[in-house]
């Protein structure tokens, strides 16, 4: 296949893509769409994820900080914190509708990243990885410190408030009655498959082939005239804003923020969708957004029933003893990393190329 | 394509069960999670994560859930307890209470822990009017906001109330006590110095320095060091298990021995014993604490009928579990207290009857509880358990003291 008709394929997909995520909530339970929402979000910022560790080659393990600025400022935006006893210069009065929090959030994340990108320039590799893992392991302490912005322990809460678009009763878009499940998953999907493409038009251009000199080679890259200073900060600016856009959603899905909401964990599970949805590619993606979502909560559960008894040690184990979900979210994780070792993208991208050396080995 | 969605079918079955109560129930409810053989229950615990410790509450209802079940259930139906991991995340909590909710129909969510955890999901059960029953925290806006939460009631003593005893006790047996507190910084540990301090308003003794942690906190060392510096002849651990054990350990090792109170949370003899470092660590000597359960550890409920069951009940259903672990004793007391509300429910259970039932308890001889305490609610009461007794670690165990603390008369 030439690079133009792979491009087709692409369009296609993506194409069928939008059709099956726009058509879901008809065939699903309401709780699968909510399920699928959460998809949704996590697809985001393993979107922003990606396009820094992926294609710019700067590891971040504390992109669970960005959703959590995102997430907080969605909620404060809603609700303000007098309720802390903030008044004066630094009181915020809230009452934005949900919707339009969310490109705010983005915005400041983003900046948030890109003042992050800084610091970061000096730093590569391993200690990047540390930085960024200091960072992760420093919010839920910031977010419990500064009491007046954040609610401390106990959080913000936003359930019932009158900014937030639905609750338990429907809503009403373009005539039509929706419930809270699938105006979620409506809301999270529409905002996803929009940042999807903005992720490829990006990549495509100028500045993804950028990111890729700086991840490639940055000597190159500096001899090809690539300004690594500017490329890295600009990368960790938009994957903080995607990954503040995300947490943005995830606020408004649980309807409750609190430091608690983006641990550390957080941060290492969207390393691991990004890696088990293939590093470099975006088509994966999906894929490692379900498996992150699905993993923690319901398939680790329902582990006594997949894994056959007859195996030595794992057969054995009874989903209801503590740690048996971490130990299947391991488990999956090592034998996918063995026979995926380029997560799903990989397997897109050698379907590809089979199918590009199949079509130039035909004939003479 | 028009779906009713999931929710709204629960919410029309208790409105249809609520027109039907005052004429009597004719017929079998229609509250989702009950059918014709079996009661289904489901809550959130951290099985896995920070809090795993806490698993054990869970776990102990469960078991006693099943031996209930053995013995044939309530009017013929038996119970299905859901328990669903959280790993002690809230996010997580809100999306297994909303599976349990709309996947799993639950009749009523019991015994979720954590207090964030329990918060974040109360608003989004009182709105859809399913049961938030006997919530595994003290913290006191879980019976103090009743009116505005009608669906949603603790268990276990509330942490003010907790500090009130140990403030009305200092101010009564130490004239001019000097106290440090180390409290954890969130609802709990601020309920219990603001109970503390309540309790010590109209006597001599004073709070003379506070020092408060995150629970991401490595260590509580610096703190102790404070707290010791202040001069003060009393510590008050407002902690969870973790940090008292540390603080413990760095107060020995400063060599600071003022008397220690030890909030319920942290009062457990197995977690006494890990903080006496085997017996090396005198500090724990003296150490008092407000206990309303009986402990497994102690000997005095050695032929105890109710601690007989108790340990059957943990061989035959939770076998491989830590029979010590007085935590399987509040699971199973909670449970307890759950099956003699369905009892009293008779055959026909509905939601709205639960929570009418759960606010009008009156029940004495739980066999899980301090002799003499008694599980009373009602329309003013929305504290189940208000009594404890108070206890001093000596010789390697609690010997209880004094009589029973009720902290509504204090």
């Amino acid at each position: 296949m030439t690079p133009r008709q792979k491009q087709l394929v692409g369009f296609v997909a993506f194409a069928a893509f939008v059709v099956v995520v726009a058509l879901l909530p008809a065939f699903i339970s309401a709780f699968r769409a909510q399920q699928f929402a959460f998809v949704g979000i996590y697809l985001i910022a393993l979107l922003g994820l990606n396009i820094l560790t992926g294609y710019t080659g700067q590891i971040s393990l504390g992109h669970g900080a960005f959703m959590a600025v995102g997430g907080y400022t969605t909620a404060l935006l809603m609700v303000g914190n007098e309720q802390f006893g903030q008044t004066g210069a630094l009181a915020i009065e809230g009452g934005m509708k949900d919707v339009w929090t969310i490109p705010i959030a983005g915005l400041v994340a983003g900046l948030v990243g890109l003042a992050f990108g800084f610091p970061a320039l000096r730093l590569s590799g391993l200690y990047l990885a540390l930085a960024t893992f200091a960072v992760a392991v420093a919010t839920p302490s910031a977010a419990k410190r500064f009491q007046e912005f954040t609610g401390g322990g106990s959080g913000i809460n936003l359930f019932g408030v009158p900014e937030l678009t639905a609750g338990l009763t429907p809503v009403e878009i373009f005539g039509r009655e929706l419930a809270f499940n699938d105006w979620l998953y409506y809301l999270c999907w529409t905002v996803a498959l929009v940042l999807f493409a903005g992720a490829w038009l990006i990549l495509r251009g100028r500045t993804g082939r950028a990111f890729r000199a700086v991840r490639d080679s940055e000597t190159a890259a500096v001899s090809s005239g690539v300004s690594l200073a500017r490329y890295k900060i600009l990368a960790f600016g938009i994957s903080a804003a995607y990954a503040g856009v995300a947490g943005s959603l995830y606020t408004i899905a649980i309807t409750f923020v609190n430091p608690d909401t983006f641990p550390i964990a957080l941060s290492i599970f969207l390393l691991v969708g990004v890696v088990v949805g293939g590093l470099g590619q975006l088509g994966g993606l999906v894929f490692g957004a379900i498996f992150i979502h699905f993993m923690q909560i319901e398939w680790a559960q329902q582990m006594d029933a997949v894994v056959p008894d007859f195996l030595p040690i794992i057969g054995d184990i009874d989903t209801d003893t503590p740690g048996a979900p971490a130990l299947a979210f391991g488990a999956v994780l090592i034998l996918l990393m063995f026979f995926l070792p380029n997560g799903v993208g990989g397997i897109f991208r050698r379907a590809g190329q089979a199918l590009t050396s199949w079509r130039y080995s035909r004939g003479a | 394509m028009r779906r009713l969605p999931a929710v709204v079918a629960p919410i029309i079955a208790c409105a249809a069960a609520l027109i039907l109560l005052p004429t009597g129930l004719a017929g079998s409810s229609a509250d989702p999670g009950i059918t014709a053989t079996t009661i289904v229950l489901g809550g959130t615990s951290p099985l896995t994560g920070p809090a795993a410790a806490y698993a054990s509450v869970a776990r102990g209802a469960k078991a006693y859930l099943d031996s209930v079940n053995a013995r044939g259930g309530v009017a013929r139906r038996t119970f299905e307890y859901k328990i669903v991991d959280d790993a002690y995340n809230p996010a997580q909590t809100v999306q297994a209470t909303r599976q349990l909710v709309e996947s799993d129909n639950v009749f009523a969510v019991f015994n979720s822990l954590g207090t964030e955890h329990n918060q974040a999901i109360r608003d989004y059960l009182n709105q859809a009017k399913v049961p938030h029953l006997f919530v595994a925290t003290g913290a006191t806006t879980f019976g103090r906001d009743a009116a505005r939460y009608p669906w949603t009631i603790g268990f276990q003593p509330s942490y003010q109330a907790e500090g009130l005893v140990y403030g009305r006790y200092l101010g009564q047996t130490r004239r001019g006590a000097r106290i440090a507190v180390l409290y954890q910084n969130d609802d709990y540990g601020r309920d219990l110095l603001a109970g503390l301090k309540r309790g010590i308003a109209r006597s001599t003794a004073r709070v003379v320095a506070e020092e408060t942690y995150d629970v991401t906190a490595p260590d509580v060392q610096s703190q102790i060091a404070q707290l010791k510096a202040s001069r003060a002849n009393v510590l008050a651990i407002f902690g969870t298990p973790k940090f008292a054990i540390q603080s413990y350990v760095f107060a020995n090792r400063l060599n600071w021995r003022p008397l220690i109170v030890n909030n319920s949370v942290s009062g457990a003899s197995n977690i006494m014993l890990l903080a006496s470092e085997g017996g090396k660590n005198k500090a724990v000597n003296g150490s008092i604490t407000l206990n309303f359960l009986k402990d497994p550890t102690d000997p005095r409920w050695r032929r105890d009928a109710g601690m007989r069951q108790y340990r059957s009940i943990m061989s035959r259903y939770a076998k491989g579990a830590n029979v010590r672990d007085v935590y399987h004793v509040y699971g199973m007391a909670v449970a307890y207290e759950t099956v003699s509300l369905f009892r009293r429910l008779g055959a026909n259970p509905t939601r709205a009857g639960l929570m009418a039932r759960a606010r009008s308890i009156t029940s004495a001889g739980n066999p899980f509880l301090l002799p003499g305490v008694t599980v009373k609610t009602g329309r003013r009461d929305g504290f189940p358990i208000q009594q404890g007794q108070l206890q001093r670690w000596r010789g390697g165990k609690w010997v209880p003291f004094g009589g029973l603390w009720s902290s509504n008369r204090l």
